[in-house]
């Protein structure tokens, strides 16, 4: 009943022309921002907060927030269309989308993303509402040996990411590993690999590695096939049409990601990138047909898109009953609200209800205009794929270009960019797998962090791993979801023994 | 595959292109020098948009910092030309003071506090504060130490008999590098009270995690900025152990807080924030845009911004920055030797 | 014996690894930490070693993935130079002019022959990118051509 008058009272904050018209800009402009390269949540955030100098508090966070999720849902686009995802949080999308948009459905799949962003964006809200106060707990639950056992589980799941040879896929992985290994290492400040570059002191950034790897390598591969159609047939590209039984194949996948997805969301340090990923991998692990995965199967679609715009709404979570920033979007978040003279902390529920519950009430609103605003620009949107290959090409190599130099503002990392798209391509043409390197690359880094926190507070005990439940139960299951494709393995290849070569699930 | 043809033909369009361009910059180039000597020399003004640099991503201390300054620049017209804030993030400031150091000029300005000298003594920028000009002080905020509100130690003296008896039995978290601010402002002020700081265990958690680290009872001490720690004292879910201000801070819940001199620990720690430009700057400019920082800081736009954010002003001329800065780098150096981290 | 692609690029990997392994061993000593920076790369380096090894001997596939052309090498050869070329005059012509001109001589040299709609496109693009940028978002791509140039000649007098 309280939750009820809450939002209730929320929506009287949100339900004025005013405010209204703020959800409406803050989705338009995040998704707009979204689908240009390189420009996520954060750079959107952060362009819009000069705008909301001398705003009142709640319309200010409103349209932040708007910006926010608005950011996410736009970033699936160039994923989908064009193998290359703009932001960390859509190059899971981009496994399954992409192969979608090449069998000319680009349309349904532009339509499933929205779709299941909306479907998440939504439900997650609802939780958020509800149980936002309890899972503030749970925010601050996990230390470094949670964080550890979590980023373990990930990179257990890798062997089922590829097709074919298992050495290779872990040579993916291990390269991946010693990517994330360059840079200033975080706990003594030594330097790694960086060759006395300044440009490398920070590491390589995610985006790079993204949009070399996929975006890059798909053009050299593109441009052997640009005498080609870009796919079969006379397709209706723009199609947004959906069967009924699509519809029911998504919805459990909607279900499923829309928790998983909000829960590591309000995991401070875990977020939209790492959400997507585990929501894929899981779907990927519980399937029926693993291997139709990564060739255009609309639930490998359905579960990063649910998961990550799932992960924005459990970010907030955080932010808004502690005060605390779980990433770096919520970081800027916060600067905004400094900006309009909030104090984000515990206390906010109590200071500023309306901000509280206001921005809580926009996220429903939001949600609903971004699916209204997006599903008739689809048929739109699908049509790049009309533009002839070679000017096609062209385009994607300046998009990724401006989508690294945006962040990083360096021509080194122009160059480092090239190099991926290189090694991408050399990759595939040795039957490397890409995903597991770009998976090991994002869990490695905080694997080891919190590998070596755990053991400095410790002073070296390995036991700290053993005392927390959670740490012990995900440990746990990291070990049976690495030895249980080993046994099938093994089992079917007593089953069938000319089939030497297939170690993988 | 290719036709020689439509190859050639794009090779003579690049080159003409290309000529026609830097040809007809280079003259532009030339008639903007010639209004540059026209100008007289003791009365500089920015010609062109003012490049400031925030050398880190967007939304932090520095980026923050310098988005207001830029804007409130602009609202109240101090300065006529657009102040463009560019984010230029890694290394810790690294690579921003690299890029402010190669551009040179009159036009590029940065925002900076404590890390440009950690940083270089953390033996990881070649650049210190001796290659830059100091333009002006700006604002002043401080550290904080605190600890989760069920935790056993109620003042920093009870947390610097327990480091005596046993260094190894506490563990520190800060957002920054070991050997950088979190960590040094932390080690500056108990070995203050006499702790031996070889032995201090600090970890380091530069995703931001420091304060959910505390919350969740993983760790015992976060040494951290006052305006981070406020907050969650308000809220009664942390004990501020002691402040580094010089002084006893007036404010609702901040006056509350103990500086580590009422404690009896001779120690303070001011983190400042102000600008700088190329080491080759001149001195015209260094003059106007230190005018400039001061007519802004007296301005109501700023006062409201800064209360918002909860900074104190801490206008410094370039004189008195540069003297700043050289005496804190002292004191930071001997701390380091000491500690062990100066590379 | 070297005969298999996968042989060769086990080969590759296997001095990477050494390589890979030295630096790591030379990489400094911090005094305070229980596990220092050089735990994991270590590792990494001796399970990338392993790993290439067990690919030597592992019935390996014969040949790559798929087989290039020698006209296809040349195309994305020059289209990697093109790149390149994009990379190195980005910030000096600034992104205007540069991507102009990346746009339609690489679209001409992939065998895309309307003039028309190559400078069309490629202007508009451009132009459309450069003003959402620099103008809505305040987000500065290089805008000056000969930039570094013109500063040379303002701070020489």
């Amino acid at each position: 009943m309280e939750t009820l008058n809450n939002m209730l009272y929320g929506f009287q904050v949100v339900l004025t022309f005013q405010n209204i018209l703020f959800v409406f800009i803050g989705v338009l402009a995040g998704t707009l921002i979204g689908m240009l390269p390189g420009l996520g949540p954060i750079s959107a955030i952060a362009i819009m907060i000069p705008l909301s100098y001398g705003m009142d508090p709640a319309s200010a966070l409103i349209l932040m927030a708007g910006v926010y999720y608005g950011a996410v849902f736009g970033g699936s686009t160039s994923s989908i269309l064009l193998n290359a995802p703009g932001i960390s949080g859509t190059v899971a999308t981009s496994f399954d989308g992409y192969p979608l948009a090449k069998q000319g459905k680009a349309g349904k799949a532009l339509a499933i993303a929205a779709i299941c962003s909306f479907a998440g964006g939504t439900i997650s809200v609802v939780a958020l509402m509800l149980v936002a106060p309890i899972m503030a707990d749970f925010a601050v639950s996990f230390g470094p040996t949670e964080y550890f056992a979590l980023m373990l589980l990930g990179l257990t799941a890798i062997a089922s990411l590829s097709e074919g040879s298992t050495t290779k896929a872990l040579i993916s992985a291990t390269f991946g590993l010693i990517i994330a290994t360059i840079g200033i290492d975080q706990q003594t400040g030594t330097q790694r690999f960086t060759f006395g570059n300044p440009n490398l002191l920070e590491g390589i950034d995610f985006l790079i590695i993204a949009l070399g790897l996929f975006a890059l390598a798909e053009v050299c591969s593109l441009i052997l096939t640009r005498k080609k159609k870009m796919f079969e047939g006379d397709q209706s590209v723009g199609s947004l049409k959906i069967t009924r039984s699509e519809a029911k194949e998504i919805s459990g996948p909607i279900a499923r990601h829309s928790v998983l997805g909000f829960i590591l969301g309000v995991l401070p340090g875990a977020g939209a990138t790492i959400a997507s990923f585990m929501s894929y991998l899981s779907e990927k692990k519980i399937s029926k047909d693993p291997s139709s995965f990564g060739k255009g199967n609309i639930k490998g679609l359905a579960a990063p898109e649910t998961s990550n715009n799932a992960a924005t709404s459990g970010a907030f979570v955080p932010l808004l009953t502690l005060g605390i920033p779980g990433s770096g979007t919520t970081a800027v978040l916060l600067g905004a609200l400094l900006v309009v003279g909030v104090q984000p902390g515990p206390l906010m529920l109590t200071d500023h209800p309306d901000v509280f519950w206001g921005v809580i009430a926009s996220m429903y609103l939001g949600n609903v205009f971004l699916l209204i605003l997006n599903l008739p620009l689809i048929p739109f949107i699908a049509k790049i794929l009309y533009i002839p290959k070679a000017l096609l090409i062209s385009l994607v190599i300046v998009f990724c270009m401006i989508g690294v130099y945006g962040v990083s503002f360096s021509t080194f990392d122009l160059y480092l960019l090239l190099g991926f798209g290189v090694l991408g391509y050399l990759m595939r043409m040795f039957s490397f797998p890409a995903a597991p390197l770009i998976l090991a690359f994002i869990l490695g880094g905080m694997m080891e962090q919190s590998f070596r926190q755990a053991l400095t507070i410790s002073n070296g005990n390995y036991g700290v791993f053993s005392e927390s439940p959670v740490t012990v139960s995900l440990l746990v299951i990291s070990l049976f979801s690495l030895t249980f494709p080993i046994l099938k393995g093994k089992l079917s290849k007593k089953g069938n023994l000319n089939n030497n070569n297939d170690l993988s699930a | 595959m290719f036709n020689k043809r439509s190859l050639l033909f794009s090779l003579v369009l690049v080159i003409a292109l290309v000529l026609s361009a830097c040809g007809s910059n280079q003259s532009s180039g030339n008639s903007g020098n010639n209004g540059n000597d026209g100008q007289a020399t003791d009365d500089w003004k920015p010609e062109k948009p003012i490049e400031v640099i925030a050398p880190a991503g967007a939304g932090g201390g520095w980026d923050t910092t310098a988005r207001t300054v830029s804007k409130v620049m602009e609202q109240t017209n101090i300065i006529d030309k657009r102040l463009a804030v560019v984010n230029k993030p890694g290394g810790g400031g690294a690579v921003g003071w690299a890029y402010v150091d190669k551009k040179g000029g009159n036009h590029t300005l940065f925002v900076t506090s404590p890390p440009i000298l950690f940083v270089p003594l953390n033996g990881q920028s070649d650049l210190g504060h001796n290659d830059f000009t100091p333009i002006a002080g700006v604002i002043a905020d401080y550290a904080a130490f605190v600890v989760s509100a069920d935790s056993p130690y109620n003042n920093m003296n009870d947390l610097i008999e327990a480091l005596k008896e046993d260094p190894q039995s506490i563990s520190v978290v800060g957002d920054s590098a070991p050997g950088s601010m979190d960590h040094m402002q932390f080690v500056k002020a108990v070995k203050a009270g006499g702790v031996d700081v070889k032995r201090l265990k600090y970890v380091s958690a530069q995703d931001g995690s420091g304060m959910s680290m505390l919350l969740g009872g993983k760790v015992d001490v976060y040494s951290t900025g006052l305006a981070e720690a406020t907050e969650q004292a308000r809220a009664g879910k942390v004990k501020v152990l002691a402040i580094t201000a010089p002084e006893p801070l007036e404010g609702e819940t901040v006056s509350e807080f103990k500086t580590l001199k009422e404690q009896g620990i001779d120690d303070q720690f001011v983190v400042w924030r102000g600008f700088m430009g190329p080491k080759d700057m001149d001195p015209e400019a260094v003059a106007y845009y230190e005018n400039a920082i001061k007519e802004m800081m007296e301005t109501d736009e700023w006062k409201e911004q800064r209360d918002n954010f909860g900074w104190n002003d801490n206008y410094m001329s370039s004189e008195e920055f540069k003297k700043f800065l050289d005496e804190e780098y002292k004191t930071m150096e001997e701390l380091m030797n000491e500690v062990g981290l100066k590379k | 014996m070297l005969k298999s692609i996968d042989r060769k690029v086990s080969i590759v990997l296997f001095v990477f690894a050494i390589i890979y392994l030295i630096a790591s061993y030379r990489l400094p000593a911090f005094s305070y930490s229980i596990v220092d920076a050089d735990a994991l790369p270590k590792g990494l380096g001796v399970l990338l070693a392993i790993l290439s090894v067990l690919l030597f001997f592992q019935s390996p596939h014969e040949k790559p993935a798929f087989k290039l052309k020698k006209e296809e090498v040349a195309i994305l050869l020059s289209v990697f130079g093109l790149i390149l070329g994009y990379i190195l005059l980005f910030e000096f012509l600034g992104f205007l002019l540069t991507t102009i001109i990346f746009l339609i001589v690489t679209s001409r040299i992939l065998g895309y022959t309307n003039w028309k709609s190559i400078i069309s496109v490629s202007l508009g693009f451009t132009v459309v990118l450069y003003f959402s940028f620099n103008y809505l978002l305040q987000i500065y791509l290089p805008q000056e051509y000969c930039h570094s140039r013109k500063e040379g000649l303002a701070w020489k007098h």
